[in-house]
């Protein structure tokens, strides 16, 4: 038996929980029909978390099956994202796929990449510090020094998958008009995975600290906030801690979704909710930095 | 004689690949472990990040951290950039250690926890590989 799990039209962070009720359905052994067909948009979040899924279904049962965007604009985007080309080895792909390679001039700032090593992290730390240094002063008004701390939160945004999850992910950088709160240019971030996840990273060293209270929600506290590591080793813990501090500067926004849970740091900008607990279970660990232009104003639209 | 490290060197020798960023544990142990072989414990070194790119929190505490905690009595950090010193200063500052740094004009300064910094420059005073200029700022003159 085939079950359909329907990709939200528009995805993002905020539909993703709507995905992953549907993802969280599927019984073990199902093969999974992800239909995308009726897409009109996805962000970074949207597509690396969409590739988690589908290496989770794959682990699962059969391979996955994916109908593309029948938008032939939005299908267009997608491969230019990079989405296609690692959406390939996970799915088995239905639609008029373009053979776009991913974009080397846009605001596509680092296409969907796979991570799984260390040898990934050096190549994206790499390939955003020439991409997106001029995008990052000129466009967003940061700082031209602000390029390296850029590339520090997404070191290790990714490390946190080389080093937790058990498994491989991907990251997307992307800059875009963000109209739906800031009607501003943002650059975001997006990490996904879909290994162990926080909760069950964490648990060794943590669970008892914890005592009742333990769960998703729990754990990514203690990651976020309290900048527990499952290292014993008292330098740990630094990654995301950095993160938040190079945020904090830039009014930047972070979200971390493991689990059943999710965590955010909400800038002033922003009417997020700092935790949700209860949400529909999804493997692994996605994560979503968000830097806004500084100052008011904004270029032409773009998404 | 003082040891001086060329970090970007280091990491050429250390990991496969041509990279100049300081980035992942990984990486950042390869590095120190290249690095220790040849520094005898309790040394005083001097560790110079010129051609350095990125550098970020993990590898900040795999190599400067723990050389620090581990490894070193004195630790001056040459040629470093603001993004540098970013990633450095919360890693020293959360595990109570300091280094010396030396700024473009020559003058030593602590970077990390504010506590043992005074040490470390009375230290080279002592040992007279740094001396007190008239103005009360102080410089290393071992070069």
């Amino acid at each position: 038996m085939t079950r359909l799990v329907e990709v939200p039209t528009q995805f993002d962070d905020r539909s993703f929980d709507q995905f992953a009720a549907a993802y969280a359905l599927a019984a073990d052994g199902e093969r999974l029909l992800f239909d995308a067909h009726a897409a009109e948009w996805a962000s970074p979040y949207g597509l690396v978390g969409l590739l988690a899924a589908g290496e989770a279904a794959a682990r699962q049962g059969e391979r996955p099956l994916l109908t593309a965007p029948a938008n032939s604009e939005v299908v267009s985007y997608w491969a230019r994202a990079g989405f296609f080309r690692e959406a390939g080895d996970l799915f088995e792909v239905h639609g008029k796929v373009p053979k776009t390679k991913p974009a080397v001039e846009s605001d596509v700032l680092l296409p969907v990449t796979s991570v799984r090593a260390a040898e990934d992290v050096h190549a994206v730390v790499s390939t955003i510090q020439q991409r997106a240094s001029a995008i990052l002063s000129s466009e967003l008004g940061l700082d031209p020094k602000a390029t390296m701390g850029f590339a520090m939160a997404l070191s290790e945004s990714c490390q946190n998958i080389v080093e937790h999850a058990g498994t491989g992910g991907w990251v997307a950088v992307q800059a875009y008009n963000w109209r739906r709160k800031l009607a501003r240019r943002v650059v975001v971030i997006a990490v996904a995975d879909a290994g162990v996840g926080f909760r069950h990273s964490l648990e060794p060293t943590q669970a008892k600290r914890f005592g009742e209270r333990w769960g998703d929600a729990a754990a990514l506290e203690a990651a976020l906030i309290q900048g527990v590591s499952r290292f014993r080793d008292p330098g740990r813990g630094q990654g995301l801690a950095g993160i938040r501090r190079y945020l904090a500067r830039w009014e930047g926004k972070v979200a971390i979704r493991s689990g059943t849970a999710r965590i955010a740091i909400v800038p002033r900008w922003d009417d997020d909710v700092p935790l949700k607990d209860g949400l529909p279970a999804f493997p692994g660990s996605q994560v979503l930095l968000i830097i806004p232009e500084q100052g008011s104003g904004g270029g032409p639209s773009k998404q | 004689m003082i040891p001086h490290i060329m970090v970007q060197a280091v990491l050429q020798q250390s990991v496969s690949g041509l990279y100049t960023d300081l980035v992942t544990r990984p990486t950042g142990r390869a590095v120190r472990e290249n690095i220790e072989r040849d520094l005898p414990a309790g040394s005083i070194a001097v560790m110079d990040f010129t051609g350095v790119g990125c550098l970020d929190y993990s590898c900040a505490d795999e190599i400067v951290a723990k050389l620090v905690r581990d490894k070193v009595k004195v630790l001056l950090l040459r040629c470093l950039t603001d993004a540098h010193r970013e990633a450095i200063e919360p890693v020293l500052a959360g595990a109570g250690l300091a280094v010396l740094c030396e700024r473009a004009d020559g003058v030593l300064e602590g970077l990390g926890a504010t506590g043992p910094a005074p040490a470390l420059l009375d230290e080279l005073i002592q040992r007279r590989l740094a001396a007190r200029n008239s103005g009360g700022s102080i410089r290393f003159t071992a070069a």
